[in-house]
């Protein structure tokens, strides 16, 4: 089905931008436009992404100088209506004048993507509004680019003095609260800026990349093996779908066939961690409005499935389960069991606790109306996850873009499909959908874990490739508990990593929160972020 | 000779309350630790808190003025003063002459004046939230507190402690209907003014939702022990004052040994009980939307007037 769709958009597109397109290739359910001329480049990703409804999925850079192509960006689009397809829209870009035309006015979430880019390749985006440095604090000295060849990963920078310019707001009242990076509960750092008046919230800003590690340039001086352990530590807590992802796009450009057992076992991995994550959300959402009960009941649970994910995979968050052409860890018989048994335990008491917290008027009644994320900012950002499903965007990378064992996911009847529709529509968007699509979501995990459990027997990987083809590259991608989580690969010579982009769900769904606070008073930040459950870590790389 | 006594006794019935109440605080901690499933630390935590902290260092912000220094003793002092005033075992006070229960909530009013001061004093950002919040809140509770002392006083004849509560421990309560509103407004009210959920989160660490801990944000070391320890002994004197006007059964009314220690057992007792059952409260509720604080207070305040209805009937 899929084929025939590809080349359908092949033709479309060829057809309409004939002169403007060099080259059109496909790989899988990739199809890539090379285009003659950057100055094309609006004209094309506007057309894609307002007439073939497709999302802005990553915008990856590169620095192909050493093949002769200079650099090199990447626009990925990815269709969300049920066809496994991704636009590649490439690229090159004009070395003199080290600029390319920007997207960010018809396309709102790809003004980040040219900011990082501008940081770390040193190209303007010329006609983003926006120029302030993004992933780079003002300390960095200038003309530094972390993600060209020449940069040397073990340069030492020095420190430079200067100031970042926040938006101010300005009127009689208005006070400006500083929040972070260093905040009071043990968690990570990152700058929140509100303008208040009184209570109510005007504007806030926020301000990240306090854990820039480097991640990317680090990658590209490992070996792919180091490099798995390196993606499942982007975010702790979504080590399996970013190992997936990994895993994913290197199996693609070596052209591995993954054992079915091996796919079912990364979907219930998959659909564990989810569990966990949304479980430690939920009981996170009671802890910030002062319901320590219901928090306390939820974070019994959540202790019970990471001792689960313990006993099965040998760490509490599921670390080293996957490898390149499979899984590391088997699901045996026994195995079998203790999981049944344990969601099982697990279900019961979670319905209990949500009927109780559904009970309490003092709990939904913070929820309800609060942290509302207005629809069109939603799709104008490109928000993935449960923050997107509870504004009624329907979409879910586990359904639109099948991977691992969700091929064989119950699609549902018209029937459901219709009811589906209809509960996305009433979603308003505030604390109390989110906290609702949540455990929606919990309970569809217990079921896809039940259903999964069915194993196949034909083993847990495939041979490891051991002669990579230098620069093919391939897009892998997996639903974590935040949302879609996309890295493109790109294969160097003797089986090393040219370049890695990682786009995790929490770089899109970041800046949503400071539309979601806008109707809301400052004490109710903390619920709203919590609802939002945001990673720093993924976001900062 | 008995007038000595009195005094003395006066004096015990004070420290009684200060030195017992970080137990109260700590009881009511690990309350709220088992209802939650957690073990939770033993009920003599908050002592050893307190001594940890009077031996350790401050930082003291050098934007701060003399208030900020000053404000944990003007705490210390009045809400210690208030203690005095507080019939514990004994109905009637010695000290009853010099001050009425009005005395005692204007001496809250001035520490919490100073507590409001000294974090705006500190130009941090939360402390102008917490301190903000908290005009907000008071200016609400304290008509409320007022008008449940006056309904009381209506019935019992009189502000002074001393008659209220020896008038409460000779009536029962049957004949008087307009007490039980009472008593449900004042538990609402010691809920706000000792900053328990659903008014304030004493266990947050949410700087953005704090109440009182924001106000409070700056302090260390020995400041932070005083204002700790004050804020424990008012809600001690808040507690002592709703467990002896509404269940004033067991407190002695005469100088006897035996009926002294009666009294004292029974006192400690029903201070427990209702420390437990406050702490189990919040166990039960989430913090209210701040805006709807209010509401709260306007529920307490309906009471009253239904209380008074009651009286004049």
């Amino acid at each position: 089905m899929t084929q025939s769709h590809l080349e359908q958009y092949k033709k479309e597109i060829q057809g309409k931008f004939e002169d403007k397109i060099i080259k059109t290739e496909e790989n899988y359910n990739e199809l890539h436009f090379i285009l003659t001329n950057q100055k094309d480049i609006p004209e094309i990703c506007t057309y894609l992404y307002a007439n073939m409804g497709t999302k802005l999925a990553t915008m990856i850079c590169t620095d192909e100088r050493k093949l002769g192509n200079g650099f090199v960006i990447r626009y990925v689009f990815g269709k969300e209506n049920g066809e496994d397809i991704f636009f590649f829209v490439t690229a090159k870009i004009d070395e003199s004048t080290l600029s390319f035309p920007s997207i960010a006015m018809p396309i709102p979430s790809a003004a980040l993507y040219e900011r990082e880019i501008h940081d770390m390749f040193g190209l303007d985006a010329v006609g983003n509004p926006d120029t302030r440095p993004l992933v780079l604090h003002e300390h960095w000295p200038e003309n530094t680019f972390p993600l060209r060849k020449e940069f040397d990963l073990k340069t030492k920078t020095t420190r430079k003095e200067s100031q970042y310019k926040f938006l101010s707001v300005q009127g009689e009242g208005i006070c400006e609260i500083p929040v972070g990076p260093v905040h009071a509960g043990i968690i990570e750092p990152g700058h929140f800026r509100f303008s208040v008046m009184g209570e109510n919230i005007i504007n806030l800003e926020t301000r990240l990349f306090y854990t820039h590690k480097g991640i990317e340039k680090l990658a590209e001086s490992m070996k792919i093996d180091d490099v798995l352990l390196l993606s499942e530590r982007i975010s702790g807590d979504e080590s399996v779908a970013n190992s997936t992802a990994f895993c994913q796009a290197l199996e693609k450009i070596a052209m591995i066939e993954v054992p079915r057992r091996a796919q079912q076992i990364r979907t219930i991995f998959g659909e564990l961690e989810r569990l966990y994550n949304h479980m430690s959300s939920v009981a996170g959402i009671a802890t910030d409005i002062g319901f320590a009960y219901g928090s306390s009941r939820l974070n019994i649970i959540k202790e019970t499935l990471m001792r689960l994910n313990e006993s099965l995979s040998g760490s509490r968050i599921l670390f080293g389960v996957n490898r390149v052409g499979g899984v590391r860890c088997d699901i045996t018989d026994e195995s079998k069991t203790t999981i049944m048994k344990t969601i099982d335990k697990v279900s019961k008491d979670f319905e209990k606790v949500v009927t109780l917290l559904k009970s309490k008027s003092s709990f939904v009644d913070r929820l309800q109306g609060t942290g509302t994320i207005p629809k069109k900012a939603a799709q104008d950002l490109g928000i993935v996850g449960v923050a997107a499903r509870c504004v009624g965007i329907d979409i879910d990378t586990r359904r639109d873009h099948p991977y691992a064992a969700y091929y064989t996911q119950h699609r549902g009847t018209p029937q459901e499909i219709t009811q589906r529709q209809v509960t996305m529509q009433k979603r308003n968007g505030d604390v109390l959908a989110r906290f609702e699509v949540r455990i929606q979501e919990i309970l569809e995990s217990f079921e896809i874990i039940r259903m999964s459990l069915q194993l196949e027997s034909d083993g847990l990987h495939a041979n490891t490739p051991t002669n990579l083809e230098p620069f093919r590259s391939a897009l892998g991608y997996a639903e974590s508990h935040r949302g879609q989580t996309v890295h493109w690969v790109m294969v160097g010579e003797n089986n090393s990593i040219f370049r890695y982009k990682v786009r995790t769900a929490s770089f899109l769904n970041w800046p949503i929160i400071e539309q979601a606070v806008l109707n809301d008073i400052v004490p109710d930040f903390p619920v709203v972020n919590k609802s939002l459950d945001l990673s720093y870590s993924g976001n900062d790389l | 000779m008995s007038g000595y006594v009195e005094i003395a006794i006066g004096v015990i019935q004070a420290l009684v309350i200060v030195a017992l109440a970080p137990l109260i605080t700590g009881m009511m901690r690990k309350t709220k630790a088992k209802t939650q499933k957690r073990t939770g630390f033993g009920i003599f935590q908050p002592y050893c808190d307190i001594i940890k902290l009077l031996h350790k260092d401050e930082v003291v912000s050098d934007q701060s003025s003399w208030i900020f220094r000053f404000s944990p003793w003007v705490n210390f002092v009045a809400i210690g003063a208030a203690a005095f005033f507080i019939p514990v075992f004994l109905s009637n006070s010695p000290f009853g002459l010099v001050g009425d229960l009005l005395l005692v909530i204007g001496l809250f009013g001035l520490a919490r004046f100073f507590t409001m001061l000294s974090g705006l004093d500190v130009a941090s950002t939360f402390g102008g939230l917490g301190s903000g919040r908290e005009m907000m809140i008071s200016a609400l509770l304290e008509p409320a507190l007022f008008l449940s002392i006056f309904l009381v006083a209506l019935t019992y004849g009189g502000t002074n402690l001393s008659t209220l509560v020896g008038a409460a421990s000779d009536s029962p309560l049957l004949p008087h209907p307009q007490l039980i509103f009472a008593a449900i407004a004042m538990f609402i009210i010691i809920l706000g003014e000792t900053g328990r959920l659903p008014f304030d989160n004493p266990a947050t660490h949410l700087e953005l939702t704090m109440v009182h801990e924001a106000m409070i944000l700056e302090y260390s070391g020995k400041s932070l022990a005083l204002m700790e320890w004050s804020q424990s002994i008012k809600q001690m004197i808040l507690f002592a004052l709703i467990v002896n006007i509404f269940i004033p059964w067991g407190i002695s009314s005469s100088i006897s040994v035996s009926e002294l220690g009666i009294g004292f057992l029974a006192f400690v007792a029903k201070i427990s009980m209702f420390a437990i059952f406050v702490a189990w409260f919040e166990t039960s509720v989430a913090k209210w939307r701040l805006f709807r604080i209010p509401d709260l207070i306007a529920i307490a305040i309906a009471s009253l007037m239904i209380g008074i209805v009651f009286y004049f009937l």
